[in-house]
């Protein structure tokens, strides 16, 4: 069917009208003619006016699974799903970060509010100030005033008195004269004239002070105003900076031994430098720790500074302060860091794994408690080069963690102390292959009697007498059985290891439980199986022993590397002589508990473990 | 050579045949049995051998011994053929229990008058395989041998005489001067066997020899166990769980 300009049977009626014409780019990727056989799409192109048109499939419609189509990719949930957890993982990340910056900003906005209710009262304070010294002023002058004018006035009407008395008294006198004058007897005018002419003389020479008393004008002094003017000037000088905000601890901005601080002015202030002050918190609290701790100070005119020369997983107080020409703020509240933790220590001789998992063990690497772990893999190849794909598990609350892994492939484990600070330092790693079952020899419950070789493999036992009071027996070791057990991983699968002996050596090897008797002999209890070799001068004797009981058997070939074969789910023990496939024995039991390999030496001689071998196809029948 | 069904039963998810078929080298009619598990509908399967002791035909085994079910679960075909030549009207063939009827012993008789018939080591150890692999889906290159009491026997010399035509074996008998490829016995003996407290069978020599020529053999005593088919019955799944870690591999 050519679609190129050509025409679809289906929809003949409405393509008598329509263009056909495919010569538009719109189309891209559309097959002219359809293979016999293979399906085309229903498409319809959106950039055009012919987006509402659909063209119908040319055979069935695509499979609703996508699976006979070929284009299963949609429906592979194996990198949906790493996305998946990774974005998240980033969106549960962000939710606590909005968490810190709300409570943050509560902090800031409180700050605020008391800084600038600072300001205003300070404000206030300062015009009020003024203000008062003002009226203050203006009470004294207008009192000074009134003061003034009452002397004048005072002044003036003691005048008025002494001038209305003037005038009484020559008021008088006229009238006197004038009586006299008048007066028709000149006898009584000669006697009283002479004495009124003598009192005109005299108050004729009595010179009227006409002065006025006091100036009508009033003395204006100038007011002194000038601290009134200090105290205005002083609005207008740039008050000593309010107190900073100090912020929270940003995660990752920690490291070991330095903490990256920040902070932030929540005013108009000018400052010129700010100070950080810094001690650690220390756990002692009692009271009759005197001595402080001592603070340490860093001048910084950043708004941020990196402190360092610090304690690794340990907690600080800092504060802030800031300073310009007026004077320095009040102290910012305390902020509390943590300088992030020493890397841990990977116990390379603790740790075990199987084809499915790896159990790891390390030291905090802190004195003091940290507050999880992550434990963090990544693949690399057979030939030690890292793949890209990294796991991490975190919060991990002990020094211990099980992870599941697959099998047959190399691992790099690393392990991080996580506390508020944030992570510490990648450990040094430890190399784990998931091929076959690994796992080192339990030190602790080795019968004093036995040395190991530096690798952990292979145990001796030696020759000398040890004399019992040189013997250092402790509660997990044996004590008449020279055994040792093996730290096998506890997963309930399958388990392969071989031991490697000589042709001499007398031995027990099997598996027990971790409480078995220390002072009894592998096999002898119901808590171990073993396969035991026995060397007589003519010839080797086999038991395979739990309980005190052995199936009576004989082997014609002495196995020198014998194959141990436990799984869990089968319930069963099987033992083999690896150089030959060859079958020995097996026992069937249900397992209640996790075991542990055991090996013994029933006389000197040494033995060879062999594990992180895969196992081979007969062991599992 | 022509097969004549005689009877089939489905059993296990396979079938349990006996077969008819004139035999050249025996010159009579002989049976065998011959138990084919599901898996020989679609593929070729390897071939267990199995030869009975004295006084069995080809019926004792497949009725008692109860091996059908682990054949089905490894997917091996199990040829048991009758224990010797019948009805060849030799005088004398009927007169002892563990001599002439019923007791080839599979060795190729040397004197008259048995030589003409009593040809079981030949029979077992070609004309047998040849029609086997001719009639039924097997896998040529993959055969094992077995058996109990005068088979047992039986399986050892055919293994030994034939080095790397077995892929695995079973015996109570004393080796021989064996070379050659590695071999790998299991032998189960019921300590309450009659026939191991009168001292007809003698294992602690094969021990001996195979410990000498290093030849291994893990060589299990079972108490209170005895000759018979229950004996069989019980360890008959280990054994055929031995045989398959060699033909399936």
């Amino acid at each position: 069917m050519d679609l190129t300009g050509g025409r679809l049977n289906v929809i003949a009626e409405e393509g008598e009208q329509q263009d056909f014409s495919r010569q538009s780019s719109t189309m891209e990727a559309y097959r002219a003619v359809p293979e016999p056989g293979e399906r085309t799409f229903q498409r319809f192109s959106v950039n055009t006016n012919e987006s509402l048109r659909f063209e119908p499939c040319e055979d069935s419609c695509p499979s609703p699974t996508g699976a006979e189509d070929g284009h299963d990719d949609v429906f592979d949930k194996g990198e949906y799903e790493d996305e998946i957890i990774s974005i998240r993982n980033q969106l549960q990340g962000k939710v606590t970060e909005m968490e810190n910056f709300a409570g943050h900003l509560e902090e800031i906005f409180l700050t605020v509010e008391e800084n600038f209710g600072r300001r205003e009262q300070h404000l206030e304070q300062h015009y009020n100030d003024v203000l008062q010294t003002l009226s203050q002023r203006y009470d004294e002058r207008a009192s000074g005033l009134q003061e003034e004018k009452k002397a004048k006035l005072e002044s003036l009407y003691s005048q008025l008195l002494v001038c209305g008395q003037a005038l009484d008294a020559s008021k008088e006198l006229i009238e006197t004269a004038q009586e006299i004058y008048r007066c028709q007897d000149k006898r009584l005018f000669l006697k009283t004239v002479m004495p009124t002419i003598k009192r005109v003389e005299e108050f004729a020479k009595e010179d009227v002070d006409l002065a006025l008393s006091t100036g009508l004008e009033f003395s204006t002094p100038i007011a002194d105003l000038s601290d009134v003017k200090t105290m205005m000037d002083s609005i207008n000088i740039v008050p000593a900076p309010s107190a900073p905000v100090i912020n929270p601890q940003l995660p990752n901005s920690a490291t070991q031994t330095s903490l990256h601080v920040c902070w932030s002015l929540f005013s108009d202030d000018t400052v010129e430098y700010y100070e950080l002050y810094y001690r650690p918190v220390l756990e002692d609290v009692s009271a009759e720790n005197t001595f402080a701790p001592q603070e340490s100070k860093i001048k910084v005119k950043e708004t941020h500074c990196t402190v360092t020369d610090l304690l690794p997983n340990a907690q600080y107080e800092l504060w802030v302060t800031a300073t310009n020409t007026t004077g320095i703020s009040p102290a910012s509240e305390k902020a509390l860091y943590m300088t992030v933790p020493s890397p841990p220590v990977i116990k390379q001789r603790e740790c075990s794994s199987c084809p499915e998992a790896a159990l790891i063990r390390w030291e905090s690497g802190n004195t003091n408690p940290v507050d999880s772990y992550t434990v963090e893999l990544s693949e690399t190849g057979t030939g030690g080069a890292k793949s890209n794909i990294t796991e991490s598990i975190v919060a991990v609350p002990t020094c211990q963690c099980m992870i599941q892994l697959q099998a047959g492939r190399h691992y790099l484990i690393f392990v991080r102390a996580v506390n508020v600070g944030g992570p510490s330092d990648r450990s040094e790693p430890i190399s784990i292959s998931t091929t076959g079952t690994f796992f080192y020899l339990l030190e602790d419950t080795a019968h004093p009697c036995l040395s190991m070789s530096e690798d952990g493999f292979t145990i001796f036992y030696g020759d000398e007498e040890l004399p019992i009071t040189a013997m250092a027996f402790e509660d997990n070791t044996f004590t008449r059985c020279v055994a040792i057990l093996g730290d096998l991983i506890p997963v309930r699968g399958r388990h392969y290891w071989e031991v490697e002996v000589d042709d001499e050596t007398e031995f027990r090897v099997g598996v027990a439980y971790k409480d078995a008797d220390r002072d009894s002999y592998l096999g002898a209890n119901n808590s171990s199986w073993c396969m035991r070799h026995i060397r007589t001068p003519s010839r080797h004797k086999y038991e395979f022993l739990h309980n005190g009981w052995s199936p009576d058997l004989r082997i014609t070939a002495h196995p020198l590397r014998i194959g141990v074969a436990l799984d869990y789910d089968r319930g069963t023990l099987s033992f083999f002589n690896a150089n030959l496939e060859q079958h020995l024995h097996t026992f069937h039991c249900h397992f209640q508990n996790y075991v542990h390999p055991c090996f013994s030496l029933d006389n000197p001689g040494a033995l060879t473990l062999h594990n992180g071998i895969a196992a081979p196809d007969y062991a599992f029948i | 050579m022509a097969l004549t069904q005689v009877s089939s039963n489905k059993c296990a998810g396979g079938f349990q045949k006996v077969f008819e078929h004139e035999s050249t080298e025996l010159k009579c009619k002989m049976k065998f049995a011959i138990y084919l598990p599901p898996k020989a509908e679609t593929d070729k399967c390897p071939v267990f051998y199995w030869l009975s002791g004295l006084t069995c035909t080809e019926q004792n085994f497949i009725t008692k011994a109860g091996s059908q079910l682990a054949a089905a679960e490894q997917g091996i075909i199990i040829v048991a053929p009758d224990t010797s030549p019948r009805g060849c009207n030799i005088e004398g063939e009927d007169e002892s229990w563990d001599f002439g009827t019923g007791a080839g012993f599979y060795v190729d008789a040397t004197q008259e008058p048995w030589k003409t018939n009593y040809r079981m080591y030949s029979y077992v150890t070609d004309e047998l395989p040849k029609l086997i692999n001719a009639n039924f889906p097997t896998d040529p290159d993959r055969m094992s041998i077995s058996g109990h009491s005068m088979g047992g026997h039986g399986a050892l010399i055919c293994a030994l005489k034939n080095p790397g035509k077995y892929k695995a074996y079973d015996a109570t008998v004393l080796a021989g001067s064996y070379s050659g490829p590695q071999l790998d016995i299991l032998i189960d003996q019921g300590r309450d066997d009659q026939f191991l407290s009168a001292s007809q069978l003698l294992p602690d020599n094969l021990i001996a020899v195979c410990s000498e020529k290093k030849i291994p053999v893990v060589f299990r005593l079972q108490p209170g166990y005895d000759h018979s088919y229950f004996f069989i019955y019980s360890f008959m799944n280990d054994h055929i769980k031995h045989h398959a870690k060699y033909l399936n591999a």
